[in-house]
C-alpha cells in the first residue's frame, strides 16, 4: 500500500469522528432536565455559583456554537471539569485509562491465543469430537451473559477455592514502591523486577481477562474454523501438499495465513464487545478502569465525564477499524486499498 | 528393459464413499512410465485420470481412499511407504502441476517464498549457514524462473501471483514443481486454463524441459491434439478404467476402441474441414455399483449382447491394448 | 420447513423458546408467589433440595425474602418483550431504510451508509448506556437506546440483497411494465430478501436480550422493584458467600433461553439456505 492510499483513507476518517461527535453531543443536549440542576443535586450553591457553572458549559451559548466549542475543546483534550472529582474531566479519564487498557488488551490477547489455535484444529478435525466440543464451546461463548459468568467464576475460584483475589488490580501492600513507568501493572512490576507484585498482578487479572474476552474467543474460534475449512479445500493446499512441505508448514504458513484474512475483520468489530463489556467485567470484579468510572459517573449524574468517555471509547473503536483495515490489506495483497 | 521402468501401477482402485453409495472413481488401473518418456492420459472429466495420479502422489482426500493396488516408483512401493518418507518423496522426486496457476499459487505469499520453501523442503545441497543459506536459495530460485522464461526473475520473486499475467504464472508454477529436479512430473491439465497462444508456449516450455532435465513427463488432459504433439505413448481412461493404450500415433491413426475413435471424431481439425463434428451421444455411466458390463455400452454405436459381461484388456497390436471385446487385430500387426 | 424440523437439536431448541414465550403470557398462573412479595422471615431462604429450602420457595428466596422461581417466571417477561420489541422496531427500520438506500442509490443511499458507518463507530453497549445515563431508566427507554443502534444491521443485510435483488430480470421486467418504486420495493424485492432478514432478526434477538440483562444488571434497565433478570443477578452479588442460588438461577435463565434462540437460529439459517451449512 502506497503512502498516498493510507492518507487518503486516514482523511476518510474524518467524516465518520465528527458524525460521532455530533452524535455524542446530540445525546447530551438532549438530556432532559437542566443539565445545571441536575450536576447540582442537592448541593447548596448561590446563584452566582449556578450562573458560572452555566458559563463553564457554555450553556448561555446557542446550541450550533456549543458544538463547535465542545469539538474544539475535545480536540484539545478538554472536557471539562468533573464536579464530582473537582479535577479536569480529561486528567480523571486519563488516571483510569490504563488499567482498562491493560484489562482489553489481555482479553484481547487471551481471544485471539485461544481462539485461533482452537480454530485450526476444529477445522483440521473435522467431525471429530474436539470440533464438537469446540461448536458447542462456542455457543455457550456469545450466549453466556459476561456479568454472570464472571459471578460464578468468582464464587467458584475467589470463594470456595479461595485461589484468586476477588477484586482490584493488585494488593494494596504489594503495590507499594513501585515505579508507574508505563501504569500498566504487568509491565511496571517486570520493569521494577517485583517479580511477586507481578504474580499477584496476574492473579488479579487473570479472572476478568478471561470474562471480557469470552464472546470474542467463541467468535472469533467460529470464524477461524469456517475460514480454515474453506481454505483447506484449495488448489493451493494441495499443490503444496505436492511440493513435499511438511504439514505444519502447510497449516501454519499456507492455510492460517489466508484463513486469518478474515478473521482480522471480525476480531476488529468484536473489539467493540470489548469495550463496552468493560463497563460490566470491571464493575463485577471492581477493577479500576475507565468502565467502572463511567458506570459510577452515570448515578453520580457526572455527565461531562460520561460524555467524554463514551466520545474516547467511539474514537478508539474507530481508530481500531482503522488499523484492521490496514492489517486486512497487508494480510492479503491482493486487495488495493 | 525393466530399468527402464520408472513409475508402475498395478491394479489400482481408488474409492470414494459417499452417502448414496462407494464410488470407484479408479477400478484397476494399470500404468506404466519409462524414464525421460512423455505419457498422455486421455479422458472426460470423471474418468479417473486425476485421481490416479493423486493416488500415485499420495494426496487422495477423504472421503477417499486407496482400496487396492501396487505404486512401484522406482523400485519402491509408495504405499507401503512411511507418511513422512512420503512427504519428502513428493516435489523431490515425483513433483506435480495444477490446472490453474491462479488458485494452485498461495495469495497470500509471494512467489520468491512459494519457490524457496521447495528449496529448503528438498534441497540437501544448500549451505548451511544462513546468510550463504539465502544466497543459494536466492541464485537457485533466479535460475529457475530464467529457466522457465521470466525476464528480472530477481526483483519478481517479490511479487505475489495475482501480479503476474496467466501464461506468466503457469510458467512459475512449472518452475516451483521442477525446482527440486524430479524424475517425475505429473501435469495435470496444464493448458487448459490459458489462451491458445500461450498453450503451445507452455507445451513447448514443459518439452523443453523434459529433454533438459531428462525426466518423464505424465500429461493429463482432455485434449488428443495435446497429446499428438506432445506424447510418446497415450492412455485413454473412461469411467474409472482405462480403454485404451499404445504408441501415440498409432492410437490416433487407427484407434481401436469405439471411445477412442468417438474421441477423436469430436476434434475440429484443420486438416478435416468441413466434415461435421461428431461428439459422442450419451453420458458417463453412475460410478455406483456398476453393472457387470462394458462401461461404455451405452453410448457405444457397435454394442451388441456380447458387451454385457466384464470386458478385459485386449492385445491390440505391438504394444497396444484395448479393452473391447471387437478388436480386430490385422493379421500384418500382429505380433 | 422439513429440513428444519429434522434437525432435532434446532427443533428441540425452538420449543425451549416457545416454552419460555409461554412462561412469559401466563406468569401469573404459572408462579408459585407473589414475585413481589416480600417475607423477611424467608430472607436468603434457599432452594427447596438444600438443607432449610421448602417447596413453597423452589429455587429459594432472595434478599428480601421474594420467591425466587417466581421472580424469574415475571423476569422472562421483560427480556422476552424487549427483545421482540427492539427487533421488531430496528428490523422494520432497517428493512425500510436498507430497502431505500439499495433501491433508490444516489444521495438517499449516501446519506443512509453514512449514518450507518457513524453508528457503527460507537461499540455498541457503550452507546446503549450513554443513552440510558442521558434518557434515564425505563421499559421505553431501553427500547429505543438498544433500537436505535440495532437497526443498522438489518439495513445493512438488506441493502446488500437489494443491491444484487434490483438488477434480477423479474425486477427489471416489473420496472419495465411500469410499477411504481414503492410497488417494486415492496412486493418484488422484500419477499425475496426476507429470510435472511429473518435468520439475523432471530440472532440479533439473543444478542438484545443480554444487552438488556447487561443494562439492568448496571441498574441502568428496567427499575426495581420489577422482576429483570439481569437486575436478580446484581441484586445477589451482595450474597456470593453463602447465598449462591440469588444470582445464579436467573443468570442461568438468561444462558437457556439466549443459548436456545442461537441453537435454533442456527437451525434456521441452515434450513433457509443450505450454502452455509459445512
Amino acid at each position: 500500500m502506497t503512502f498516498t492510499r493510507f492518507l487518503e483513507r486516514l482523511l476518510q476518517l474524518i467524516p465518520v469522528l465528527l458524525g460521532v461527535s455530533v452524535i455524542v453531543f446530540v445525546m447530551m443536549a438532549l438530556t432532559p432536565g437542566d443539565p445545571v440542576q441536575i450536576m447540582i443535586g442537592d448541593q447548596i450553591v448561590t446563584p452566582e455559583q449556578e450562573a458560572q457553572m452555566r458559563r463553564d458549559l457554555g450553556l448561555d451559548r446557542p446550541v450550533v456554537e456549543r458544538f463547535f466549542v465542545f469539538l474544539g475543546n475535545a480536540l484539545q483534550f478538554d472536557f471539562g471539569q468533573s464536579f464530582y472529582h473537582r479535577r479536569p474531566v480529561a486528567e480523571v479519564i486519563l488516571e483510569r485509562l490504563p488499567a482498562t487498557i491493560e484489562l482489553t488488551v489481555v482479553a484481547m490477547l487471551i481471544a485471539l491465543f485461544t481462539a485461533i489455535p482452537l480454530g485450526v484444529l476444529a477445522a483440521v478435525r473435522k467431525n471429530s469430537i474436539f470440533d464438537r466440543i469446540a461448536t458447542v464451546g462456542g455457543l455457550l461463548g456469545v450466549s453466556l451473559p459476561g456479568f454472570w459468568f464472571g459471578i460464578l467464576l468468582l464464587m467458584l475460584f475467589a470463594v470456595h477455592l479461595n485461589l484468586l483475589p476477588v477484586a482490584g488490580r493488585i494488593n494494596y501492600g504489594i503495590s507499594q514502591g513501585i515505579t508507574p513507568y508505563t501504569h500498566f501493572l504487568l509491565i511496571d512490576t517486570l520493569l521494577n523486577g517485583r517479580f511477586d507484585a507481578f504474580r499477584n498482578a496476574l492473579a488479579h487479572i487473570i479472572l476478568p481477562a478471561i470474562t471480557l474476552g469470552l464472546p470474542m474467543t467463541a467468535i472469533l474460534m467460529r470464524v477461524t474454523r469456517t475460514a480454515m475449512l474453506e481454505v483447506l479445500r484449495a488448489d493451493y493446499v494441495t499443490f503444496a501438499q505436492a511440493k513435499g512441505l511438511s504439514r505444519q508448514r502447510i497449516l501454519w504458513r499456507h492455510a492460517l495465513k489466508n484463513a486469518l484474512i478474515p478473521t482480522v475483520s471480525v476480531a476488529a468489530i468484536e473489539t467493540g464487545s470489548l469495550l463496552g463489556g468493560n463497563m460490566i467485567i470491571e464493575t463485577v470484579f471492581g477493577w479500576p478502569g475507565l468502565g467502572r468510572l463511567v458506570v459510577e459517573s452515570i448515578f453520580v449524574r457526572n455527565y461531562p465525564l460520561v460524555q467524554a468517555a463514551v466520545l474516547l471509547y467511539a474514537v478508539i473503536y474507530v481508530m481500531l477499524n482503522f488499523f484492521a483495515d490496514i492489517l486486512y490489506t497487508i494480510l492479503n495483497p491482493r486487495v488495493k486499498l | 528393459m525393466s530399468d527402464d521402468i520408472l513409475l508402475e501401477v498395478r491394479g489400482l482402485r481408488t474409492v470414494f464413499d459417499t452417502r448414496s453409495g462407494q464410488v470407484c472413481a479408479v477400478d484397476g488401473v494399470d500404468v506404466t512410465v519409462t524414464r525421460g518418456e512423455c505419457l498422455g492420459i486421455v479422458g472426460e472429466s470423471g474418468s479417473g485420470k486425476s485421481v490416479t495420479f493423486a493416488s500415485v502422489m499420495g494426496l487422495v482426500r477423504s472421503p477417499g481412499r486407496i482400496e487396492a493396488g501396487e505404486i512401484v516408483f522406482d523400485g519402491t512401493d509408495l504405499r507401503k511407504l512411511s507418511p513422512r518418507k512420503m512427504q519428502a518423496l513428493r516435489g523431490r522426486d515425483i513433483a506435480m502441476t495444477m490446472q490453474d496457476a491462479l488458485t494452485a499459487l498461495n495469495p497470500a505469499l509471494t512467489v520468491g517464498e512459494q519457490l524457496a520453501e521447495m528449496l529448503e523442503a528438498h534441497d540437501d545441497d544448500l549451505p548451511r549457514r544462513r546468510g550463504a543459506r539465502r544466497a543459494a536459495i536466492q541464485a537457485r530460485s533466479v535460475e529457475m524462473l530464467t529457466l522457465v522464461g521470466i525476464p528480472s526473475a530477481g526483483d519478481r520473486l517479490r511479487q505475489y501471483p495475482h501480479e503476474f499475467s496467466g501464461g506468466m504464472r503457469q510458467r512459475i508454477m512449472i518452475a516451483i514443481a521442477l525446482a527440486s529436479k524430479p524424475r517425475l512430473l505429473i501435469a495435470d491439465e496444464p493448458t487448459t486454463a490459458l489462451d491458445v497462444t500461450i498453450q503451445a508456449q507452455v507445451l513447448e516450455l514443459i518439452s523443453k524441459l523434459r529433454a533438459e532435465l531428462g525426466m518423464s513427463v505424465v500429461l493429463i488432459t482432455h485434449d488428443l491434439g495435446v497429446v499428438a504433439e506432445h506424447c510418446d505413448r497415450v492412455m485413454v481412461m473412461y469411467a474409472g478404467q482405462v480403454v485404451e493404450e499404445g504408441p501415440t500415433a498409432r492410437v490416433i491413426r487407427d484407434p481401436r476402441h469405439p471411445y477412442t475413435r468417438g474421441l477423436l471424431a469430436s476434434i475440429p481439425r484443420p486438416a478435416l474441414r468441413g466434415q461435421p463434428i461428431r461428439p459422442i451421444d450419451g453420458q458417463v455411466p453412475d460410478l455406483v455399483d456398476l453393472p457387470p458390463q462394458c462401461r461404455f455400452l451405452d453410448r457405444c454405436p457397435e454394442a451388441g449382447e456380447a458387451c454385457r459381461h466384464l470386458i478385459d484388456m485386449h492385445p491390440a497390436g505391438p504394444a497396444r491394448r484395448a479393452r473391447c471385446i471387437r478388436i480386430a487385430v490385422p493379421e500384418t500387426e500382429k505380433a | 420447513m422439513a429440513a428444519f424440523v429434522e434437525n432435532r437439536l434446532a427443533f428441540g431448541s425452538a420449543i425451549v423458546v416457545v416454552l419460555f414465550v409461554l412462561m412469559a403470557i401466563f406468569a401469573p398462573w404459572i408462579a408459585p408467589n407473589d414475585p413481589y412479595a416480600t417475607n423477611l422471615f424467608f430472607r436468603l431462604q434457599p432452594p427447596v433440595w438444600m438443607e432449610g429450602g421448602e417447596w413453597a420457595y423452589p429455587l429459594g428466596a432472595d434478599a428480601l425474602g421474594r420467591c425466587i422461581l417466581s421472580r424469574i417466571i415475571y423476569g422472562a417477561r421483560i427480556s422476552i418483550f424487549i427483545g421482540a420489541a427492539v427487533i421488531l422496531v430496528a428490523t422494520t427500520i432497517g428493512i425500510l431504510a436498507g430497502l431505500a438506500a439499495g433501491y433508490l442509490r444516489g444521495w438517499v443511499d449516501v446519506v443512509i451508509s453514512r449514518l450507518v458507518d457513524i453508528l457503527l463507530g460507537f461499540p455498541y453497549l457503550i452507546f446503549a448506556i450513554g443513552l440510558m445515563a442521558m434518557m434515564g431508566p425505563g421499559l421505553g427507554n431501553i427500547i429505543l437506546a438498544l433500537a436505535y443502534k440495532e437497526w443498522v444491521i438489518p439495513c445493512r443485510v438488506v441493502r446488500g440483497e437489494t443491491l444484487v435483488t434490483r438488477e434480477l430480470e423479474y425486477v427489471e421486467a416489473a420496472r419495465a411494465l411500469g410499477a411504481s418504486g414503492r410497488h417494486i420495493m415492496l412486493r418484488e424485492i422484500l419477499p425475496n430478501i426476507l429470510s435472511p432478514v429473518i435468520v439475523v432478526a432471530t440472532i440479533r434477538m439473543a444478542h438484545v436480550i443480554i444487552l438488556e440483562a447487561s443494562l439492568s444488571f448496571l441498574g441502568l434497565g428496567v427499575q426495581p422493584p420489577t422482576a429483570s433478570w439481569g437486575a436478580m443477578v446484581a441484586d445477589g452479588r451482595a450474597f456470593i458467600l453463602e447465598s449462591w442460588w440469588v444470582s445464579t438461577f436467573p443468570g442461568l435463565a438468561i444462558l437457556l433461553l439466549v443459548l436456545a434462540i442461537n441453537v435454533a437460529s442456527q437451525g434456521l439459517r441452515d434450513a433457509f439456505d443450505p450454502r452455509f451449512t459445512e
